[in-house]
């Protein structure tokens, strides 16, 4: 029997009617990990041995998961996918890491991911590229890669992700996957390998909205370790899917859909919007278009870079191949960091830290620092004032299907076309965000987004669930090229 | 404002790294565009009236109180370090 294409609902049952054991299943997801990796490196770490500790009372007992390779995991590898971290092994427990355990999920391993996670192709790993399930001439995107192709190609249920810009709901459309980012400190960060820590969510993929909700209710809370974590809102997500979302209010952005493009690809992905928001309406929703400054709009992408650079040098400074890490042989302290931190970091990290380091400069910090948060204050401003009319935004995840990997670059264009910059949006703000699959052009699969008010991620994930029924999708796995 | 290499090396250095030389060139070129996207956050009127926002919604911070509540054992704190002496990482003599 195959297990790769059930849901967590539909796996619990198999396991609570003991048609299937916790080994089974375990041993089911490894293997398949295994088989995989070769072709498509999902995982950095795939565990030997399963690890379980029994909790009856959760409907995660004993199903199978990924975990990003950015999460602390005590006495199991952690890397990053960077060359400064690759035999770095962990003394404690992230705490998202630890409620699953709790709650008696099975980790399968550690997913693959861009370096330090920042990046949004997949192909900055230190053990290589991460190919798309989909399609391997194809990117998977990034920076949680592995994860996302793990839930895309049936080898666990979910898998947890980062998403400090899109990280977890562009690749999540990029393989036909749901992918969540809840509200800033809805889950704790503790543990989660800091990137840019104002803009930093964990996030969840799996193969539908439900799923999504099973887990988000499981790890959302206040944790005293992460002081940005927020109290319990003492909603039980599952429970409320379902609520009636006749007369919810949303909107789209109008400058977004009528971006200019000679893309073919783009062209299709918003025809199938426009098709979709029609029948979203028969659900009973009301959906606006709305118009946004453009200069606005063109202001996401920049306001991002220098605000997730300018955190990251910071918050990457204590990697310097004294406590851990690969250790120079230099004869002096600062030889060794130098030394340490030349070889350990890729060409990418580096330059996005030279960005960073650029706009902390005491001469640019007023006019590129400050003023990037001070548009930050001014799009979350403007968005937040639309959401005491509308429940949420709607809006195509991203423009093109996964590019091929011959044209991925990190390395930044002057077309930072709005319609690939806008989730960043969500991380200004910290609303919940959920990327939704749609459809497919050119066979690849595409997205929408749906992004609500801070604080209301019940709500969101209501309209989710009604909005995923509707348009099908859901439950997918991939087509590989050489199906297993 | 222009950029040259000597610049990028001295934002690198200040971080304690460094790159080769075909990296800051590639790297010159991508602050042609990295500059101009700059220059449109600058473009907003009034813009230096705005608090800048540091968390995207005021999140009431309580510090904890400074109890003792875990303790990393010290063979899990030397548990990475290439090189120990005396249950202490090792690093060369500084003074």
């Amino acid at each position: 029997m195959r297990y790769d294409n059930l849901s967590v609902l539909e796996l619990r049952k198999l396991l609570d009617n003991k048609e299937i054991t916790i080994e089974d299943l375990f041993n089911n997801s490894r293997e398949l990990a295994i088989k995989l990796n070769g072709d498509y490196n999902n995982f950095v770490t795939i565990l030997d041995k399963l690890e379980h500790s029994s909790n009856k009372n959760s409907l995660l007992n004993g199903i199978p998961y990924a975990l990003k390779d950015n999460f602390s995991t005590k006495d199991i590898l952690t890397t990053a996918s960077s060359n400064i971290l690759k035999d770095y092994i962990p003394v404690y427990n992230s705490t998202v890491y630890q409620k699953l355990i709790d709650a008696g999920c099975v980790l399968v391993g550690k997913t693959t991911l861009d370096e330090l996670a920042m990046g949004g192709t997949g192909t900055t790993c230190h053990t290589g590229v991460v190919r798309n399930i989909w399609d391997k001439k194809r990117m998977v995107g990034g920076s949680s890669s592995g994860s996302a192709n793990a839930v895309a190609s049936g080898i666990v249920p979910f898998a947890l992700g980062s998403d400090t810009g899109d990280s977890v709901r562009k690749p999540a459309s990029y393989v036909g996957v749901v992918g969540f980012k809840p509200t800033y400190g809805r889950i704790s960060r503790y543990g989660l390998f800091a990137f840019a820590s104002s803009l930093d969510h964990v996030g969840i993929f799996a193969r539908n909205v439900k799923d999504v909700a099973i887990v988000t209710d499981v790890l959302k809370g206040k944790d005293t370790n992460d002081m940005t974590s927020l109290e319990d809102d003492n909603i039980n997500y599952l429970d409320n899917l379902d609520n009636e979302i006749k007369g919810r209010k949303l909107f789209y952005i109008k400058e977004v859909i009528n971006v200019k493009t000679n893309n073919k690809e783009t062209d299709e992905i918003i025809k199938n919007f426009k098709e979709n928001i029609d029948k979203l309406r028969e659900l009973g929703f009301i959906i606006e278009e709305v118009s946004i400054d453009k200069k606005l709009l063109e202001a996401v992408y920049p306001t991002y870079n220098i605000i997730s650079c300018a955190e990251a040098t910071s918050n990457n400074a204590n990697l310097t191949g004294i406590l851990y890490g690969p250790r120079s042989d230099k004869d002096n302290i600062n030889d060794m960091i130098f030394d340490a931190r030349t070889k350990g970091f890729s060409e990418l990290i580096k330059r996005r830290f030279v960005i960073g380091s650029y706009v902390l400069q005491k001469e640019n910090q007023e006019k590129l620092f400050l003023n990037a948060c001070r548009v930050r204050r001014i799009i979350v401003d403007k968005i937040n004032d639309l959401f005491k009319k509308y429940d949420g935004y709607i809006l195509p995840a991203c423009g093109t299907v996964a590019p091929l990997l011959e044209d991925a670059s990190d390395k930044l264009t002057e077309e930072y076309l709005i319609l690939e910059n806008h989730l960043q949006i969500g991380n200004f703000g910290g609303f919940p965000s959920i990327t939704i699959p749609c459809g497919y052009v050119n066979n690849m699969p595409i997205s929408i987004n749906l992004t609500g008010r801070a604080k209301e991620d019940s709500l969101v994930l209501n309209m989710a669930y009604h909005i995923s029924n509707k348009l099908g999708n859901h439950d997918i796995i991939a087509r590989r090229d050489n199906d297993v | 404002m222009n950029i040259n290499i000597s610049d990028l090396k001295d934002y690198a250095h200040k971080l304690m790294f460094d790159m080769n030389d075909l990296e800051y060139e590639t790297l010159l070129k991508e602050f042609d565009v990295v500059l101009k996207q700059m220059d449109i956050i600058s473009k907003f009127d009034n813009i230096d009236k705005i608090e800048p926002m540091v968390l995207p919604f005021p999140i009431e911070v309580k510090l904890r109180s400074d109890d003792l509540i875990e303790v990393l054992t010290r063979e899990d704190v030397l548990k990475n370090a290439k090189e120990i002496e005396n249950d202490q990482v090792k690093v060369p003599r500084v003074v």
